[in-house]
């Protein structure tokens, strides 16, 4: 949409400012805010799924819960006629192209809705456990595989849950609420670094 | 005086000497005891006084259930916790607790008065006495009652730690880690399920910590404890909660368990959560929650070193602990005399067995006499005498529950009381299974769950070692084939109270040790007429101390029973409810304290505002900025200056917050027709409406300027704290009511930044930043929307006014907000560029007449009632509301209108909610015809200005109204409410 010349001079604040303790000891756990992405809200009828995917090659999955992710791209879908799609923001231009072809056959709804939402990144073996923390679901492996994705509450806030990985989650949460998420994320990340207690088996 | 440390006997480390202090005295200790244990270690026994009577009180139990040895526990500023129980306080290096309820101190203690004259405070009696006169009850009666009556006094600082909390999921939860338990968990934990075991106490193993004689499968009680638990710790599907009390049980299985995390430690990381909360979501819950001893209700049953006989056991075996020298036993249940052979195995004389009973096992019996103990069947402890500890028994023969020898006295230093065995049914009752009564256990076990829960062990009426390890087994999917070398449980009998030689009048022989309920005061509340345990309960208070009745509840059943002579069925149970034991405010908090408590929504501008000194509101969850003082300015000159200078200049203001919905489909307009009251079928793309929104009663509920992008895509914006309400509302009609309509609602709220510019510079500042966009009057004019980019960034700009004057409002994505709002306060420099907050922002609108959808209206005003019948389509077939609005009282004269109000005294700002009359002076109660909405101060007018809801207001313009305040009737003339520009002129300066 903007071309080279006039690229803005303005910058962007998520307003999300995360505590070094936040980035755990290895590459491998802490929790990081993922740098600006491009988010889509697409809605259409269901019956239209497959001829949508294969106008936009964009993987749409079918079942509600579950993602498809594909190199920089996910698409979660989230309800019946329900998707989010994630993406690097170097593809909001090809996206758009994509997005006017859909509109222009298709009965749909597309919304930008790149800075409603922050992600977060959370990885390490206590990854499920922090999300535990103020989400009520299950999110066991067997119970929530890799892939899987869902709309859900962490205490009274609504976010988005995905498991990318055994121990590595994307949570999307609205931008106003993110300082107050990351703060339940700080305070259990300086519960977990304080030795651990002696009793006690499994995790 | 450490003579009642047995060596050889008890689990703690005996070389390990850690100090303490209670009541300021220094004891010893070992690592491993409680404070209770630690106490009695030194021969301590007095622990506390009675919560009425100021009793001297020893401790009387080794678990949760101690009724008497509530302490302070004091760990600094911040960390004092009253009425903890000393048996479950670990004890570590330099704690320090206290003593309560007493002045000047536990061994004198003032208030011990109450017991000489008890018999003025019988059960009930703050509702007999004190009544007279009436105005003392507030001052003089109820602050005494509570100074002498009570706990610990509430810590007064504010709690320091902190604490956490986390939702966990199982296939089966075992509440409770004696043998039953850890039975139930192994065999469940074999095949791979999630397993969650926990148990309120430092160690696992409940009854088997104290039983280090007993056999299973071949291993002491103790090999087989470790090992089974080694086995547990090496499963990975399987997590182990000492410390952790199970403390509610919710519907489908969803249980709330309490970690102490720091309590016990040394060295306190301040860092570390003192508890945890976990939520827990269970497949299976199996419940081995063991049983509680129950005392014998006799004459002077509380004196210090009266304790239950299972506690004394437990001090022995698990402490290594003698209660006592010279130990007597009275029981009515075989499981005494256990305890009676281990503690003269480990080298305490037992004075005696009195035994209620007329006959005893003669196993028991036989068992007795190797041990040259007495026995004395069919006998009663009459009474107790000594002060602050026993000193001796008075025992006497018993026939039919009548005295029939002379008491003779023997000495002791503790006696031991054994009244028979409680299942504690507690977290199977908070799920609503039912209980069934056992006469022959006198007492209830569970019956029909509710739950998918199974109770094993002696919480199941399951007594004895080898009966509950199979039991769990089974529960936990297993075969139950134990082999112990425990010996058959026992029998024995509960009883209700037992008889003294004393006049029974003068005597006192407690049910509920916590809240200084006696035998008498139950049967006085059955003599005034309660006859249900739930009203009999509430008339003595017994079973309603915060150790809810543990060790007195089935013993009060029992007898008002026997007064009432029916059966304990129909007399009734009390009610269990959560929590099992006192639980913090703080693990019920969890990571929520303080700031935490609930989200704080902040703009992307928010910080600027803040750093540069905004004052601000809460609105709905949002914090926005109210107003931006300068240099000590107070609210009504800072709106003043800013109101001034948006008027004449340029403000800026952050309208972030306003809720935004994006209505996409080809029915979009056909959707947005059925959901507000206008019309939207003409409105072109690139202009804008004022949209009206009604719930199904004909009411207003929302409104917002509402932008046709596109002939399939809308930009609706509703008020700040109707959007989560509005867009709830619109999906629920499409779903349920138009599912038809090829429709699309996203909140964009948050997407999107909102600068608004107003004034009569707000275009000549906007004009060079802006890109794509025609911005004069006669391309851009008022109520039109346009994309186009601003500084590089796309924006939908709206050219729409709140204010009266010129406006702009500027949407870019929220990331831009700041970045944008400073590059514009920098380029309005040369135009005097003010930022206002929401209160300037009201100002302006009400000197307008715009309304404050939930200040003007409150959920009774129709679109009439407002003067708002423009908005209203005629020709539309419906819309929501459009039905209500032709009922009959909705067009029935006498309806409150919106109006605006002029007071004769321009300096007057009314109170906005003052109530209006139509004549001065009128006698209370008088006739109130309305109410002042909107009230402020008005720059531009020079005077003050309000709004009102008046019954026919609008035909009473010109009229005077009177507004009565506390001290002067105001007088207000009704007047339009449009008091600035009522042309509209100033939206077209150039």
């Amino acid at each position: 949409m903007l071309s080279e010349k006039n690229r803005t001079i303005l910058f962007m604040d998520q307003g999300v400012h995360l505590a070094p303790i936040m980035s755990g000891e290895t590459e491998a756990d802490g929790v990081t805010l993922i740098n600006v992405q491009v988010r889509y809200s697409l809605r259409f009828k269901p019956e239209d799924r497959v001829a949508v995917q294969k106008l936009s090659k964009i993987d749409l999955p079918e079942k509600i819960g579950v993602s498809s992710i594909k190199n920089d791209k996910m698409v979660l879908c989230l309800g019946p006629d329900e998707w989010l799609l994630i993406a690097d923001l170097s593809r909001k231009e090809e996206l758009q192209q994509t997005f006017e072809r859909i509109s222009s056959k298709f009965v749909c709804s597309v919304v930008d809705v790149s800075h409603r939402n922050t992600g977060f990144s959370i990885r390490g073996p206590y990854a499920e456990t922090m999300i535990n923390t103020g989400c009520p679901l299950d999110l066991s492996i067997r119970v929530f595989p890799i892939g899987r994705c869902t709309r859900t509450v962490y205490e009274s806030t609504e976010i988005i849950v995905l498991r990318k990985g055994e121990a590595e989650f994307h949570v999307e949460v609205w931008r106003s609420f993110a300082p107050y998420l990351s703060h339940f994320f700080e305070k259990f990340m300086m519960d977990v670094s304080v030795p651990q207690r002696e009793t006690g088996g499994g995790k | 005086m450490t003579g009642f440390r047995k060596t050889g006997c008890g689990r703690i480390a005996e070389a390990q000497v850690i100090h303490f202090t209670f009541d300021g005295k220094k004891y010893e200790g070992r690592k491993g005891d409680t404070l209770a244990s630690a106490l009695l270690a030194n021969g301590v026994h007095l622990m506390g006084r009675s919560f009425k009577y100021h009793r001297p009180r020893g401790v009387m139990g080794a678990g949760s259930e101690e009724a008497n040895a509530l302490v302070t526990f004091d760990r600094g500023p911040g960390r004092v916790t009253p009425n903890v129980r000393a048996t479950t306080l670990e004890l570590f290096d330099g704690l320090v607790a206290r003593s309560q309820n007493n002045w000047p101190n536990l061994k004198f203690d003032f208030g011990a008065i109450n017991d000489v004259f008890s018999m003025m405070f019988p059960a009930g009696f703050y509702n007999k006495t004190f009544m007279w006169p009436k105005s003392f009850w507030d001052k003089v009666y109820e602050p005494v009652i509570r100074k002498l009556a009570g706990l610990g006094p509430a810590p007064t600082a504010a709690d320091v730690d902190h604490y956490a909390n986390i939702y966990r999921h199982c296939d089966v939860l075992v509440a409770g880690a004696g043998p039953a338990g850890i039975a139930a968990a192994l065999a469940a934990s074999e095949t791979g399920n999630r397993v969650i075991v926990a148990d309120e106490q430092n160690e696992l193993g409940g009854s088997l910590l104290c039983t280090p004689g007993t056999i299973i499968d071949g291993q002491p009680a103790w090999q087989w404890l470790k090992e089974s638990i080694e086995i547990l710790k090496s499963r990975q599907n399987v997590t182990l909660l000492p410390r952790t009390t199970v403390i509610g049980y919710y519907h489908d299985n969803y249980l709330g368990l309490v970690e102490r995390l720091t309590d016990h430690e040394k060295n306190l990381n301040p860092d570390k959560p003192r508890e945890r909360m976990h939520r827990v979501r269970a497949g299976k819950v199996i419940l081995a929650t063991g049983s509680i001893e129950r005392p014998l209700v006799f004459a002077g049953n509380d004196r210090p070193g009266v304790m239950l006989a299972s506690a004394a056991q437990i001090y022995l075996n698990r402490y290594g602990v003698a209660v006592g020298n010279n130990v007597a036993v009275f029981t009515s249940h075989d499981s005494a005399y256990e305890v009676a052979f281990d503690l003269s195995d480990a080298g305490v004389n037992v004075a005696s067995i009195i035994d209620v009973r007329p006959t005893v096992s003669e196993v028991l019996l036989e068992q007795a006499r190797k041990r040259a103990i007495t026995v004395q069947s069919r006998a009663v402890v009459c009474r107790t005498q000594g002060r602050l500890k026993i000193t001796g028994v008075h025992i006497a023969q018993m026939q039919d529950q009548n005295i029939i020898t002379r008491p003779t006295h023997i000495a002791c230093d503790c006696l031991l009381m054994a009244g028979g065995w409680t299942p504690s049914v507690h977290l199977f009752s908070h799920s609503k299974g039912s209980l069934k009564w056992h006469d022959d256990i006198g007492a209830s076990v569970p019956d029909l769950p509710n739950e998918n829960a199974v109770s094993v062990g002696a919480c199941n009426g399951t007594f004895g070692l080898t009966a509950g390890l199979d039991e769990g087994a089974i529960a936990g999917g297993g075969q139950g084939k134990f082999s112990t070398s425990a010996t058959e449980f026992g029998r024995g009998q509960t009883w209700q109270a037992l008889p003294t030689d004393r006049d029974p009048s003068k005597i006192k022989a407690f049910v509920d040790f916590q809240n200084d309920v006696t035998e008498k005061d139950i049967n006085l509340a059955i003599r005034e007429g309660f006859k249900s345990i739930e009203h009999v309960k509430r008339y003595t208070t017994t079973g309603m101390a915060t150790d809810q009745g543990k060790t007195s509840n089935l013993n009060a059943v029992q007898i008002a029973s026997k007064a009432i002579q029916a059966p304990v069925q129909q007399v009734g149970l009390t009610t269990f409810r959560p929590p099992y034991t006192p639980t913090s405010f703080g693990a019920l908090v969890g990571y929520r304290a303080g700031d935490m408590f609930e989200v704080t929504r902040k703009t992307s501008i928010d910080g600027w505002a803040e750093e540069n000194g905004a004052v601000f509101e809460p609105v709905s969850l949002w914090r926005r900025a109210r107003y931006f003082p300068q240099g000590g300015e107070d609210m009504h000159a800072a709106v003043t200056r800013e109101c001034e200078a948006t008027r004449k200049g340029v403000g800026i203001f952050d309208a972030s917050t306003l809720g935004k919905i994006e209505i996409v489909g080809p029915d979009a307009a056909k959707f947005m027709n059925l959901m507000y009251t206008n019309p939207w079928t003409m409105l072109a793309a690139g202009r804008c409406r004022y949209g009206l929104m009604l719930g199904e009663d004909g009411y207003i509920m929302d409104d917002g300027v509402i932008g046709r992008l596109a002939d399939d895509r809308f930009h609706v914006t509703t008020t700040t704290g109707g959007a989560p309400r509005v867009l709830r509302m619109m999906e629920d009609y499409l779903q349920t009511e138009w599912p038809e309509l090829d429709v699309w609602l996203t909140s964009t709220t948050e997407q999107w930044a909102v600068i608004a510019l107003n004034g009569p510079h707000a275009r000549k500042l906007l004009e060079p930043l802006v890109d794509g966009i025609e911005l004069s009057p006669e391309s851009f004019p008022h109520m039109a929307v346009r994309e186009g980019t601003i500084l590089g960034v796309e924006t939908r700009l709206f050219r729409v006014s709140f204010s009266g004057e010129l406006g702009f409002e500027i949407n870019v994505p929220a990331h831009y907000g700041r970045d944008l709002w400073e590059a514009l306060i920098k380029a309005g420099e040369g135009y005097g560029i003010t930022p206002y907050g929401t209160e300037t922002m009201h100002v302006l609108r009400a000197e307008k007449g715009f309304i404050i959808v939930g200040q003007d209206t409150d959920g009774t005003i129709t679109p009439d009632d407002a003067g708002m019948s423009w908005a209203i389509g005629k020709k539309k077939l419906d819309f929501v509301g459009k039905r209500s609005l032709d009922r009959a009282d909705i067009k029935a004269s006498g309806r409150k209108q919106l109006v605006g109000l002029l007071t004769d005294d321009p300096d007057i700002v009314l109170e906005e909610g003052a109530h209006i009359v139509a004549t001065s002076g009128q006698s209370v109660p008088m006739t109130m015809i309305g109410h002042v909405t909107s009230s402020y101060w008005s720059a531009a007018l020079n005077r003050s200005i309000a709004m009102a809801v008046i019954k026919d207001g609008r035909a009473l313009t010109g009229k005077s109204i009177y507004i009565p305040m506390p001290k002067k009737t105001h007088e207000a003339k009704i007047c339009s409410a449009v008091f600035y520009d009522p042309k509209g002129e100033r939206l077209n300066v150039v």
